[in-house]
């Protein structure tokens, strides 16, 4: 059975079983009670919150239909910027950086009197899949605090997971949404590139970055997504959602839908997260959906051509930190080109740092056209290599994350053998496809399995549609010792 | 493989500094991460019509003046302004 | 040994759009520092850039107006450079793929200098060094600019001097750029290399950076040819490297002292989608581009038989251009007009603004006016020029003020007519006159004023009488 914890807590609000401010100081003391424990938090808003839960109740009181997320308690991941609440990024360089305007995406939500109760923990700069990048330390998993809640957008996931948010936004590059979601046993979901508007989200990679809801249902994902998947002036890529509201076929039938797995996805995955994986196939056959096989030859080359393309735009988007009209500026130096400089090597963290020389290394002269120019090239290849499997199915079911949630402080070993986490992930943002991931079962310590569900351009509904059926038929969700109880 | 050379000329582009305590596992690590990004010159070069992602053309805004900001709100986030300006301090005076 | 001059131009332009290329901004010179501002031409941490549709408008303009091919596929690339004026590290600009490319300006010796590319980008923003403080304005920063790069064609400093002007003329013709370079919107950099006469071979070449007045570039240029020159001849190199010019000293200085050289690492910006140009719209702008400067002087010499130098000082601003062929409507000889103008008119319009600007007391349809009194004899040349200077003073319509002069209703013959009989039947008047007392004048003027019924000038009438008895 699947349960919508936002229609629930509508249903609630416009029942008057509760109120609006009694709902989020709920919220609140139970941030108060277990953040300490989950470090999903990084700012907590409490007066942002109680002013939105007031206008809430007042408009109950008054007899007004309300919104199906006006009056839910949320979060946002800490890259999204929000007016005169500081935005961090997680990182020392923007500690006490305070936007002056909304994105675009916290602009859609606070017209619809969300209550934020506060940002939430990332990797700095969204460069990471274990939170532990983060200037504030990592978020904890709520299955186990032992154990990262995944990254970057770790934080969002561990407040969803533990229940101190109802629902968050996060962002995904390379799985930034989707990997936490996945070690936190809860659903993420990366839009379409363009579905949601970027304005506003401090830029990582800006031809790979795209805002997503993380929630704990399939059916939470959809709203969120209907709510701010909108055409947007201000981003140039933007294109709002496609067809219909997501949630109209949720729940349609599947009976006869094809869903495409391709092998490549499978090599190197741990023998319990494929099983997981194989299980849920074996419910979808169970639903009446047909499963067909198909290759992926490019795959092998989808995790160097995004961190290739990632640094690449990195660099240049960071080059901005120099601590002259925001954000950490360095006290001690001779004269403007040292002042940034120390301000950048002392604001930035290693995993930033190496990243951005990465990216600037790929596109200095001389080594442009073997990696940058040759990445673009490849990119092109994985999107044709797509776009044929999405002749010939619906939706390519695959495993989220090779593994389940690190223990904390594993992550950070070997560079190269931590960018593998990404393996899954990083294709579909290479071809700007929209997956969303759901959790699929459980490994012998309790840690979450995810798995994806990955659509052609604009398909939300489609996938959405696909993961709502499996988890109605299996459903793979466990609350968290954490949070608020309902 | 990437010098320790190559590393101080990119970090100067980047404007970062790297210490002396820093260099070598910098390099190490960087070493690693260029052959892996290596693997990509295995494959072939292919016909590619990779333009952007959603192949868009022609987003325009029309020229149309929208009032500009606060000049405080301009100027909150910087740590040092004067005279209505952003401002690097000499402080060597 | 002689040597030859070979130099290149890269010309920024600063468009005169409303807004800036990428944010709403207003382009508007000036205003406080900081003022002409927001989050996205500040660079603010998640903002993004939307092109000005103008923008590419109006280089495409430039493009044909400088006789260029206009890219069908366009798209705007990140130059990255960490500079504290650069609010976001990276220039956006365009590398690959310029909206404009091979054209050309013909020169007044036949010389064609060609036009390798226009692309367009944004400004930086401006520094102000204070007792070592260094301050920072982005008011100009995000407006756009249109950079438009040459090809070393230039072989000496008066065709240099043509260039700047012809391009500033163009510019300002279709609308593009005030080209004020004194404001700094209009800047040039200058490529200079010298080789020996008759040598294929190009030398070693510096750069001026950024010099606003066509004065300063050509004395920098001169000065830059005559300091290679006696380097090569002291047996020494040119090297390769920018400069700056002080045109107080008169002198240039290497620009060097940042520790680095430059990588620009150009990528294309991926907050920003393809330019698409299709052809119909490369057509309707061309369809409303005005008649150019070179051609419309032309014109006036084949068509209108104006003298070559009427027709250049007519045709430097579009605005006299318009005002000239406007009061040139219908009436018998266009050079009439241009001697008004030219000769008259131009007193009040000294500097360049004021030309640029040509905002004058007399409308080109009052001009106009004159002139067909003129060419239909109601005046003479001598009355048409009082009556114009008049205009200029007063703003007024030149059958008003003729009018007022009591000379409407009667054409300057039939007064000169009047005047001519008041002398032939007033022997004793002229005689009086003739023998020093000359207040009989006015005999005769109370002749002419009787036989006009009062509509006559009696100052004018006077002068005429006067004239008509010195003369016979």
């Amino acid at each position: 059975m699947s349960e919508s914890k936002i229609a629930k807590l509508h249903q609630g609000l416009a029942d008057k079983e509760f109120s609006c401010k009694e709902l989020t100081e709920k919220y609140i003391d139970a941030i108060e009670k277990d953040n300490e424990a989950l470090n999903a938090y990084v700012t907590v808003t409490p007066e942002t919150a109680l002013v939105a839960a007031e206008k809430v109740d007042k408009k109950i009181a008054a007899g007004e239909k309300i919104g199906l997320l006006e009056g839910i308690p949320m979060t946002l991941k800490d890259n999204i910027s929000t007016d005169g609440i500081r935005t961090t990024c997680c990182s020392k360089i923007l500690e006490d950086y305070t936007p002056i305007y909304d994105a675009t995406v916290w602009d859609i939500l606070k017209k619809q009197n969300a209550v934020l109760l506060g940002k939430t923990n990332m990797d700095e700069f969204a460069m990471g899949s274990s939170c532990e990048n983060s200037y504030f330390g990592g978020a904890k998993n709520p299955h186990n605090t032992g154990h990262v809640a995944g990254g970057s957008s770790g934080g969002v996931a561990s407040a969803v997971g533990g229940n101190i948010a109802a629902y968050g936004l996060g962002s995904d590059t390379g799985g930034s949404i989707r990997q936490p979601a996945s070690f936190c046993g809860i659903v993420g979901m990366k839009p379409t590139y363009g579905a949601v508007s970027r304005y506003g989200l401090i830029a990582y990679a800006s031809s790979l970055d795209q805002i997503g809801p993380i929630t704990t249902s399939v059916e939470d994902c959809a709203m969120v997504f209907d709510a701010i998947a909108q055409y947007d002036k201000m981003d140039s890529t933007s294109q709002g959602r496609k067809g219909a509201a997501a949630c109209n076929t949720l729940k349609n039938d599947i009976k006869g839908m094809k869903i495409g797995i391709a092998k490549e996805y499978f090599e190197g995955i741990r023998d319990d997260v494929r099983k997981s994986v194989e299980q849920a196939i074996d419910v979808y056959r169970s639903l009446g959906a047909e499963i067909v096989e198909f290759d992926l030859p490019s795959l092998k080359y989808a995790l160097p051509v995004y961190y290739i393309i990632a640094c690449a735009e990195a660099s240049s988007n960071l080059g901005r930190y120099d601590g002259i009209r925001y954000g950490y500026k360095a006290e001690n130096y001779k004269d403007v080109n040292d002042m940034i400089k120390k301000t950048r090597s002392t604001g930035f963290g290693a995993e930033v740092k190496k990243r951005i020389l990465l990216g600037t290394y790929v596109l200095s002269s001389g080594y442009y056209d073997a990696y940058y120019k040759k990445a673009q090239n490849l990119r092109g290849k994985i999107v044709q290599e797509f776009r044929n499997v999405f002749s010939g199915c619906d939706v390519v079911l695959a495993p989220t994350v090779p593994m389940t949630a690190f223990e904390n402080g594993h992550a950070v070993s070997d560079p190269v053998e931590t960018y593998q986490t990404d393996i899954c992930t990083v294709p579909v943002n290479i071809c700007g496809l929209p997956a969303v991931s759901v959790p699929c079962g459980f490994d012998d310590k309790g840690l979450p399995i995810g798995m994806q569900l990955i659509g052609n351009s604009f398909a939300e509904a489609k996938i959405l549609n696909a993961a709502w059926q499996y988890e109605n038929a299996a459903n793979q969700f466990r609350a968290a010792d954490f949070g608020v109880k309902l | 493989m990437v010098t320790k050379e190559e590393i101080m000329k990119i970090a100067i582009l980047s404007k970062l500094s790297v210490g002396d305590d820093e260099i070598d596992q910098l390099t190490e690590d960087m070493s690693e991460i260029i052959s892996f990004a290596d693997t990509i010159n295995n494959a072939a070069d292919v016909e590619s019509d990779f333009d952007n992602i959603n192949n868009l053309s022609n987003v325009l805004r029309d020229d149309e003046v929208v009032p500009s900001l606060d000049r405080e709100k301009i100027l909150r986030n910087a740590k040092d302004s004067d005279e209505g300006c952003f401002m690097v301090k000499n402080i060597m005076k | 040994m002689k040597y030859e001059l070979v130099a290149g131009f890269e010309t920024h332009v600063e468009l005169a759009t409303n807004t800036k290329i990428f944010c709403s901004c207003t382009t508007e010179f000036g205003g406080e520092p900081n003022t002409h501002c927001c989050p996205i031409c500040i660079g603010l941490p998640g903002t993004l850039p939307k092109l000005n549709k103008k923008v590419v408008e109006y280089a495409i303009r430039a493009g044909l107006a400088t006789n260029c091919e206009i890219a069908e596929i366009s798209k705007m690339d990140r130059k990255n450079y960490c500079y504290p004026d650069l609010p976001k590290a990276y220039q956006i600009s365009q590398y690959d793929k310029p909206l404009c490319e091979h054209g050309y300006i013909q020169l007044s010796n036949g010389r064609r200098i060609r036009i390798l590319r226009i692309h367009i980008e944004e400004d930086a923003g401006k520094l102000v060094h204070r007792r070592g403080d260094t301050l920072v304005d982005y008011n100009r920063g995000g407006v756009p600019l249109v950079e438009i790069v040459t090809e070393p064609d230039f072989r000496s400093v008066d065709e240099a001097k043509e260039y700047v002007e012809k391009l500033q003329m163009i510019m300002r013709y279709i609308g593009v750029s005030d080209c004020k370079m004194q404001e700094g919107s209009m800047r040039c950099d200058v490529n200079i290399s010298v080789r020996p006469e008759g040598s294929e071979k190009l030398g070693t070449r510096t750069e001026i950076k950024n010099m606003n007045s066509i004065t300063f570039i050509a004395k920098a240029m001169e000065y830059e040819y005559n300091r290679q020159v006696d380097l090569i001849e002291s047996g020494e190199k040119v090297i390769q490297e920018t400069l700056r010019y002080d045109d107080v000293t008169n002198t240039t200085s290497s620009m060097r002292g940042k520790e680095d050289a430059n990588d620009y690492r150009y990528f294309r910006d991926p907050d920003l989608v393809t330019i698409n140009v299709p052809r119909e719209m490369v057509e309707d702008i061309r369809q409303q581009l005005p008649e150019l400067p070179e051609d419309k002087k032309n014109r006036y010499i084949d068509e209108l038989e104006l003298p070559e130098a009427d027709a250049l000082l007519l045709t430097k601003y579009r605005r006299i251009a318009e005002y000239f062929e406007k009061a040139i409507e219908g009436t018998k000889t266009p050079k009439t007009a241009a001697n008004f103008i030219i000769g008259q008119i131009f007193r009040s319009v000294e500097t360049e603004s004021e030309k640029e600007q040509f905002d004058i007391n007399v409308s080109a349809e009052n001009l106009n006016e004159l002139i067909k009194l003129l060419d239909g004899g109601k005046i003479r040349m001598n009355l048409a020029k009082s009556t114009l200077d008049k205009m200029l003073e007063t703003g007024k319509k030149a059958s008003e003020l003729i009018d007022e002069s009591d000379m409407g209703g009667l054409d300057e013959n039939a007064l000169d007519e009047l005047c001519r009989q008041a002398v032939d039947s007033n022997p004793k008047a002229v005689k009086d006159y003739l023998a020093g007392k000359e207040k009989a004048v006015k005999a005769m003027v109370g002749f002419v004023m009787k036989n006009s019924r009062g509509k006559a000038d009696a100052a004018l009438a006077e002068q005429k009488i006067i004239g008509l008895i010195k003369n016979s």
